[in-house]
């Protein structure tokens, strides 16, 4: 039994050293040694050392694999929770009733108690992550008192009094069932941080509206992760209520192993792939050392250092060994060099169908009627403008078709059908693209994952890579395509908000505020792209407030909108010349 | 009779809820961070004023200004170490502030523990019951309610008519206006502070007068705290007065009827429902 964990642990080890997918990341002998020197030295810990030392280690693993598996839902996904030991509880009372009840061997009770945490994020996934922010925090350190309180007076698990549990494990077992924990989570953590689907989860915590422009489910993700953070901490559960041998419910809810669990992700490095092991190792033996003397003031202690970490080194370890230039991310599914541009230019199927149609848009906020049956259609490959004024319902407009707004009254189609029930999200992975007034890049990736995560779109990891490829080349940022989005200048971001449109393999991309407070030289970076798009037989709908001179001559078509009004349609001659457009603009001349 | 003397108690009880929101309220609203640490400010404030009626046999009440006092100062001294230097992270500073304030909420509890140890008390004086027309009315009931109330609405009557209320209250509402008009915003996220600091002190003080208090209570009292505040939408003065109110009602109700294991979970299952339902708070649907 002792051999099969370590045997599963090694087998781990080495599909996690093992390059991912077809891109190529490059061996890393280093870190694969590492990980087998590691686990040889893991698996001689029992062989060789007191009992003291076996229970330090266990120690040292039980708090990794929590803090592994919070990181998964707090760091990498940003939603902070005070409430994870919910899952530890859940996990350690059907481990404990399984046992009790059924017989079965504590390692299958563990695996299935493991999956019954999982299950149970699924369900209270769907409620608590509507809740955002404080919201989120809160409600669940609230779920876990109330999940203390049920498990009190449910006589079915022992209610208050609690669960004696024949003691059946010896602690070597218990160590190595810890390290399969703890590498499982290990595992999740680096599938999260390092594929490609990982890719949504950092979307969700940079930018959750950014992330279902550019077709993320958010949703689900954000409930994949959550029950990728529940796996371990319920396994880790069954375990120490079986290495207690007693089971009732302050110790399954306990909310200071949330404390503690955070304490030790914080100090190693929030939302980082080392940061839990290295802040867990760390703390647990230098705490063991220290608690000898101040028994009573560990927790105390542990708070004084959650706050001297925030506000002295908030990145923890992993933070300052950045600084140094180790333990850095590597971006993901990123070649040694940029690709080879591989996709064939597509070409523009021109016709004459309408590939957006709004009719009679209206759109109110309360008693503010942004948009009044508004109806405009776009065709293939078309280039269109929409003029007004600050207010005149362009964004509203944008907002509306791309489903982020829902309308009062009408309807919008896409490419003959209405989308009206569909979510933002699958309306931009069926090609409606769009970029924002102010851009909104994912600031933690790099503007090659910010175009990969849009080009995924459901295609094969390498298809992906060609697609992002492909489109940084468009708007030529392939020389700047390891950079981060806050290094990029204005022009150059809205050019990265563009590639990541046009990765979706759109047939309309909507520009909110396209050219807004731009250099002449930036202005004509965009140009360019536009000019662009129609080669591609991709619609462009540009909203434009100000300079209406640099888009004028590239539109085959405009719109004005006045106060939430359509009040001039045609070509950029007729419009500009139209008296209603220049009473619009400039006042009534009488 | 029993609905109408669940009332009264319940509008009493919640003339104490207000006082113990409010200052988590103006934090937040001035901030725009949750002060995690809120609770145990209350709890500690109460615990202290048993430790020092029981040594000393002098009234609680007396407290409440020596306690404001010296919250004041404590709180100033807090955000400017522990909070003010998070002021410029921009987005990563709702996260890290909620990280400090959690922190900070273990060294006083756990501080507290040490000194008050972990038994629950209540104070023993003012438990003189009048009678009036067949309701018991509990003396303490009264005297926590009424002052909770009074003390709200000197806040509130500081914040809309007083030159320093408004620019607080200005800030709250929009920090950037309130640079333009000459505000000096940091001086203001101190203030807050350390007001919303004393108001905790005094609703502590208030609070062992009707509730037996014990270190590991702060967490509830938070949550208590920020259920009535989220309940008037967040930063909302008025707002989170009818939701004090109601919270009051509330667990006075269930108190009665389902027993005090369900009372306790009352604010935390609020909390989730009112979220998922309604993010924006009572507040905004009245209006």
């Amino acid at each position: 039994m002792n051999l099969d964990a370590r045997q599963v642990g090694q087998w781990i080890g080495r599909r996690l050293a093992a390059p991912s997918s077809a891109v190529a990341v490059g061996p890393r002998p280093l870190a694969t040694a590492a990980l087998v020197a590691a686990i040889a030295c893991a698996g001689a810990v029992p062989l060789v050392t007191s009992a003291y030392v076996l229970q330090l280690a266990t120690d040292i693993l039980t708090f990794a694999a929590l803090a592994y598996s919070w990181n998964v839902i707090s760091g990498c996904t940003g939603y902070l929770s005070f409430g994870q030991v919910s899952f530890f509880g859940i996990g350690a009372y059907a481990t404990s009733a399984l046992v009790l009840r059924t017989g079965l061997p504590w390692y299958v009770a563990a695996i299935i108690g493991s999956a019954i945490g999982g299950a149970s994020a699924a369900v209270l996934g769907t409620i608590m992550l509507r809740l955002r922010g404080i919201m989120f925090a809160l409600g669940m350190l609230g779920l876990a008192r109330i999940l203390m309180v049920v498990s009190s007076n449910w006589d079915f698990i022992g209610g208050a009094a609690g669960l004696i549990l024949p003691a059946q494990l010896t602690p070597v077992a218990v160590y190595f069932a810890m390290w399969v924990a703890v590498l499982v989570a290990f595992a999740l953590n680096y599938f999260v941080l390092h594929s490609q689907w990982g890719l949504s989860v950092t979307g969700v915590r940079d930018d959750e509206v950014a992330a279902s422009a550019i077709g993320v489910p958010t949703s689900w993700v954000k409930i994949i992760a959550f029950i990728l953070s529940a796996l371990a901490p319920a396994a880790v559960g069954g375990l120490v209520a079986w290495n207690r041998s007693f089971l009732d419910p302050p110790s399954a809810f306990d909310p200071t192993l949330d404390l503690q669990v955070i304490v030790f992700a914080l100090f190693g490095g929030i939302g980082t792939l080392w940061g839990p092991a290295l802040g867990t190792v760390t703390l647990v033996i230098v705490g063991e050392q220290f608690w000898a003397y101040l028994p009573d003031l560990q927790l105390a202690l542990y708070g004084v250092l959650v706050i001297a970490v925030v506000l002295a080194f908030p990145g923890g370890i992993v933070g300052i060994a950045n600084k140094f230039g180790w333990l850095r991310r590597k971006p993901v599914a990123a070649p040694a060099a940029f690709p080879v541009v591989a996709r064939p230019a597509q070409l523009a199927t021109s016709g004459n169908d309408a590939v957006i149609e709004v009719r009679d848009l209206t759109v109110r906020f309360g008693g503010l009627v942004a948009l009044n049956g508004v109806s405009l259609a776009v065709k293939r490959g078309e280039m269109v403008s929409i003029i007004g004024a600050n207010g005149a319902g362009k964004t509203t407009l944008f907002n509306a078709i791309t489903g982020f707004v829902k309308p009062t009254e009408g309807g919008v189609f896409y490419q003959g059908k209405s989308v009206s029930d569909i979510p933002s999200h699958q309306r931009a992975r069926r090609g409606i693209a769009r970029t924002f007034q102010i851009p909104r890049l994912m600031e933690s990736m790099t503007v090659w994952e910010n175009t990969l995560l849009a080009a995924r779109n459901g295609k094969r990891a390498a298809a992906a890579v060609d697609q992002a490829a492909w489109a940084l080349h468009t708007v030529k940022l392939d020389s700047l395509w390891l950079e981060l989005p806050n290094k990029l200048s204005p022009g150059q971001q809205r050019r990265l908000e563009m590639a990541r449109a046009l990765a979706l393999d759109p047939t309309v991309i909507l520009l909110d505020e396209v050219m807004a407070g731009m250099t002449r030289n930036e202005q004509g970076e965009i140009r360019a792209v536009l000019r662009h798009f129609r080669d591609l037989g991709v619609a462009a709908v540009a909203g434009v407030e100000h300079i209406i001179s640099a888009i004028a001559d590239i539109s085959d078509r405009m719109i004005v909108l006045d106060r939430g009004k359509k009040i001039a349609e045609g070509t950029p001659e007729e419009v500009l010349r139209d008296p209603a457009v220049i009473e619009s603009y400039l006042g009534k001349v009488s | 009779m029993i609905v109408l003397q669940l009332v009264v108690n319940g509008v009493l009880l919640g003339g104490t809820y207000i006082l113990l929101a409010q200052g988590l309220n103006l934090v937040f609203g001035v901030m725009g961070i949750v002060n995690l640490a809120h609770g145990s400010i209350i709890t500690v404030a109460g615990l202290f004023t048993y430790w020092f009626v029981t040594h000393t046999d002098q009234s609680p009440l007396w407290l409440i200004p020596c306690v404001f006092v010296v919250m004041l100062a404590v709180g100033a001294v807090l955000q400017r170490l522990l909070l003010e230097p998070l002021a410029k992270l921009g987005t990563r500073r709702e996260l890290l502030s909620l990280m400090v304030t959690f922190g900070l909420s273990y060294v006083i509890v756990e501080t507290a523990l040490n000194f008050f140890g972990s038994q629950y008390v209540s104070l023993p004086n003012l438990q003189e019951t009048w009678s009036v027309g067949g309701l018991a009315i509990n003396e303490a009931l009264v005297a926590a309610g009424v002052l909770g109330a009074l003390i709200s609405g000197c806040l509130h009557v500081w914040l809309h008519y007083t030159p320093s209320g408004k620019a607080l209250l200005a800030t709250s509402q929009n920090a950037t206006g309130a640079v333009t008009c000459g505000i000096d915003v940091r001086r203001m996220r101190g203030i807050s502070f350390a007001i919303g600091s004393a108001l905790a002190g005094i609703a502590g003080v208030l609070l062992i007068l009707i509730l037996p208090l014990s270190a590991p209570t702060a967490d509830t009292l938070t949550i208590l705290s920020f259920v009535i505040v989220a309940l008037g939408g967040l930063g909302d003065y008025k707002g989170a007065v009818y939701a004090g109110l109601l919270l009051g009602l509330v667990q006075s109700g269930v108190g009665y009827y389902l027993g005090g294991d369900v009372e306790v979970v009352v604010p935390y299952l609020l909390l989730i429902t009112f979220m998922v339902l309604r993010p924006q708070g009572l507040g905004q649907a009245a209006r």
